[in-house]
């Protein structure tokens, strides 16, 4: 199970098996210490802004495929358009910006693999055509 | 599952759902076969099912639930995904 971490220098926060050797946002080495869920939720705060309208969901999406050189956002404005607002009818509707294209279990360890961006690079959609499940995201070389 | 049905199930924000509208407005049209169409992220009912038929539907979305899915009742058969004519007549027809 997945522990969080705190990083001493900066509060930075990690969730994750193991801590980050670097602090991504200090820079501060082997500076994480255990924290626990309190702790982080403290750090955390509530004073951040919520993707709850679709240009918010749009850039989000637009900053994931900005940051990768193997992915990119599709061109097909219309879908992502659609998609956007499918993720935030789910959000009301489901709890979650889950795809659209997919369907919830109602097993939570499976239902938050289906939160857009999903780890589309293991759908056969993806290794085969070059595209997740629903179509947002595309190989670099794609389209 | 028993019945003689053969069901649509569809995202209302999926784009390729969408797409398939068309197909399916063909395939009926041409074959005179209805296909129930079930709705499955604003209609928990439909969802259940979709996901009673898990076992057959995942496998034929690449391991995960997914829309556009086609389940025939009488056959037992689930076709998923990037659908085209051929393929939804082959599976309407067994």
């Amino acid at each position: 199970m997945k522990k969080l971490w705190r990083c001493h220098v900066c509060n930075d926060v990690h969730l994750g098996n193991k801590p980050p050797e670097v602090c991504p946002t200090c820079g501060a080495k082997n500076a994480f210490v255990l924290s626990d869920l309190g702790e982080a939720l403290d750090i955390i705060g509530k004073d951040h802004a919520s993707l709850d309208d679709q240009a918010k969901v749009q850039a989000a999406w637009k900053q994931f495929s900005d940051q990768s050189s193997t992915v990119r956002l599709t061109d097909k404005a219309e879908e992502v358009e659609l998609l956007s607002k499918g993720v935030l009818e789910n959000l009301k509707g489901k709890g979650q910006r889950y795809c659209p294209c997919r369907i919830t279990t109602g097993d939570r360890g499976k239902d938050l693999n289906l939160i857009c961006p999903c780890n589309f690079i293991r759908q056969p959609t993806f290794k085969e055509e070059g595209e997740c499940w629903c179509g947002l995201f595309v190989k670099r070389d794609a389209q | 599952m028993s019945g003689t049905r053969l069901i649509w199930f569809h995202g209302k924000e999926c784009p390729h759902c969408r797409k398939l509208a068309p197909v399916v407005d063909q395939f009926e049209a041409e074959t005179g076969i209805k296909l129930e169409r079930l709705e499955v992220w604003h209609n928990e009912e439909n969802a259940k099912l979709m996901r009673s038929l898990a076992d057959t539907i995942a496998p034929a979305c690449g391991g995960d639930l997914g829309v556009p899915a086609f389940y025939n009742e009488v056959t037992g058969k689930a076709i998923c995904g990037r659908i085209d004519m051929a393929k939804l007549v082959a599976w309407a027809k067994g």
